[in-house]
């Protein structure tokens, strides 16, 4: 379930994927046509907007948007200007920023980020063991700094 | 050669009485730490060892059925779709959290935390069942394995030409098992998730607090019955290889999932059957015993934490006094020998109506205390209590550590990851279960599987992976 902005001006549904904009305030831009709308939604209810802001620019754009009276015409993740990248970004669990882990709490590494150098063999086959220190060479040196600093642990 | 019976017992080796025996007994706390010895798994055998097992899975319920036979040792083959991978794969708590990769050809796309702890040790390989060269790979697998989990809708591999009726024919010693929502009948269409599965058994009608105290029916906030339900599968797995030792015979076995939610309701339809009275939930609290059941207290542990799981809810605590001698001093350290006056026996204490007024009485007491304090409190008093636990506790308690329940897991192919599977599912002196690995990524084992064990050429492997057979 998600809440959306349908676009009049140019038949656009802009999907509000409820993770992000479940209490969310601010402006989004349309993937069709870029007009930008304000909206303010509480527990994924949209208590104010959408509300067009003519020449304010937006501070997020839509995962996804189609247009179903025009053959379903989509416009997917990841298209400058229109929609915004697909990342799967873990994020900052207070902040709220998007925060690749390259360790775990106990320092030690743990592949939480992307793109992974690629490493398959044919047929998407993978070598069995993730060598740190080869595949992943910065990570290892911010490993090494960690273990001098003594925030590598056991447990 | 002379019985030792007849030996008399000053001439025998060993303990010279019963008494010198036990007295040589080295302490049952050493027995057990010698005996199982945790931590060294990976040196003794594995009982499932030259088992092969086919693992046509998705989401929780039927790749942890599987994954239970991989951890005791039997060879699993995991196959997934192409590409797509196991859906599980795709998901994690809100979104966040993934450990990468997936496949190559999705350089963004991690796989999320979702699918941990489901398929452990498992080897990973893709097919496309439409494609009529799977079926080909799929015989020659049936040929050499000794069972299969799929969990697709019923017929479906029937359709494929792949379901029992045809694999008992070219292996008749294949135990084939499906695993799904509600099997065949009235609802053989239906799909199933795990919280189908508590709603249809009747499982979340029970659980949570009544309407009359703010509650409502609540689904376990983890997929419950789907662990449960694969651990059920699994029990019937081991049942079947047991019969095909005696008989040589392979079996069919259907699993469904809200079958397996409503082994868990204890009570409930006996209840129902002659009384006709439909159950209704009691939350924390407990229809048999009273005192039993978990109480708020008014402080928390960590008053300054800025995590509100941490800062506001680790206020709750388990307290057990239903003997009567036990409530009477339950009732003295709350100072409401009234109570006690009031219910003495235990079948006036565990009506509703007193178990409201003893727990509200518990709450009241426990309004200027942590529950840290309660359980120290109760503990010294002989009575048993214990703190509701966090995850971080939990990680941090010397109980679950010394007996190796939670470790940390160098996974060869994600990293350092914490993990409880395998090592939550009791112990075994001989032959322990262990984990290799967590998962793999989409495809993984193809060579391993494909050239390896079935022996294709290269360039057939190579054809098969662009045209998306594999």
């Amino acid at each position: 379930m998600c809440d959306i902005i349908w676009c009049k001006k140019c038949d656009t549904v802009n999907y509000l994927d409820p993770f992000n904009f479940w209490n969310w305030e601010g402006k989004i831009g349309c993937a069709g046509c870029g007009t930008v709308y304000y909206i303010h939604m509480i527990n994924g209810y949209m208590y104010r907007g959408p509300e067009e802001r003519p020449g304010e620019t937006p501070d997020i754009l839509p995962l996804y948007a189609d247009q179903p009276n025009n053959g379903y015409e989509k416009f997917l993740p990841g298209i400058p200007g229109k929609t915004r990248p697909y990342n799967c970004l873990p994020r900052e669990i207070y902040l709220g920023r998007a925060d690749y882990r390259k360790f775990s709490i106990r320092g030690r590494p743990v592949r939480g980020w992307a793109p992974q150098p690629k490493s398959t063999g044919p047929a998407g086959s993978h070598p069995f063991i993730w060598q740190v220190e080869k595949h992943s060479p910065e990570v290892w040196q911010e490993f090494i700094e960690k273990k001098k600093k003594g925030e590598v642990k056991d447990w | 050669m002379e019985r030792i019976e007849r030996i008399p017992m000053e001439e025998q080796s060993g303990p010279r009485s019963r008494e010198e025996l036990e007295a040589n007994k080295m302490p049952y706390e050493e027995f057990c730490r010698k005996l199982f010895d945790v931590g060294n798994e990976f040196s003794k055998p594995q009982a499932l060892k030259g088992i092969r097992w086919l693992s046509c899975t998705m989401y929780i319920f039927t790749p942890h059925m599987v994954s239970n036979l991989a951890e005791l040792g039997a060879e699993v083959i995991k196959i997934e779709f192409p590409r797509l991978a196991d859906p599980m794969k795709h998901t994690s708590p809100f979104n966040e959290a993934y450990v990468y990769p997936l496949h190559d050809d999705r350089p963004l796309s991690g796989q999320g935390l979702g699918v941990i702890n489901a398929n452990v040790n498992k080897y990973f390989i893709t097919l496309d069942y439409h494609r009529p060269e799977a079926i080909e790979v799929m015989y020659r697998l049936v040929k050499m394995s000794d069972g299969l989990t799929e969990c697709y809708r019923p017929g479906t591999f029937d359709k494929w030409k792949i379901s029992y009726r045809y694999l008992m024919e070219i292996n008749p010693r294949f135990i084939y098992v499906w695993g799904g929502g509600f099997g065949y009948g009235p609802k053989v269409f239906g799909g199933s998730y795990d919280i189908l599965g508590q709603a249809h058994a009747g499982l979340a009608s029970i659980t949570g607090f009544h309407e009359d105290f703010g509650g409502f029916p609540v689904k376990h906030t983890n997929w419950v019955i789907d662990w449960y339900s694969g651990t059920l599968g699994t029990a019937g797995i081991l049942a079947a290889l047991y019969w095909r030792e005696k008989t040589g015979l392979g079996t069919m076995i259907e699993f469904s999932q809200v079958m397996c939610a409503a082994r868990c309701i204890g009570y409930t339809w006996p209840l129902y059957g002659k009384w006709g009275i439909v159950r209704q939930r009691w939350g924390n609290w407990d229809t048999l015993l009273c005192v039993h059941g978990i109480i708020c207290c008014g402080k928390s542990d960590y008053p300054d934490s800025k995590n509100p799981q941490l800062r506001d809810e680790a206020r709750y605590v388990m307290i057990s006094a239903f003997k009567d001698e036990d409530f009477k001093e339950l009732c003295k350290i709350i100072n409401r020998m009234d109570l006690y006056e009031k219910y003495q026996k235990h079948k006036d204490r565990v009506e509703a109506t007193a178990q409201i007024e003893i727990y509200n009485a518990l709450e009241e007491w426990a309004r200027d205390k942590s529950r840290s304090e309660v359980t120290k409190i109760l503990t010294e008093a002989g009575l048993l209590a214990m703190p509701v636990l966090n995850d971080k506790e939990i990680y941090e308690s010397p109980h679950f550590r010394a007996r190796g329940t939670i470790r940390w897991q160098a996974d060869p192919s994600y990293g350092d990851i914490l993990v409880h599977s395998t090592y939550s599912a009791g112990l075994l002196s001989k032959t322990p279960r262990r984990k290799y690995w967590d998962a793999r990524p989409v495809g993984a084992d193809n060579l391993r599987i494909y050239r390896e064990l079935l022996g294709y050429p290269m360039s057939t492997i190579k054809e098969w992976y662009a045209k998306g057979i594999i």
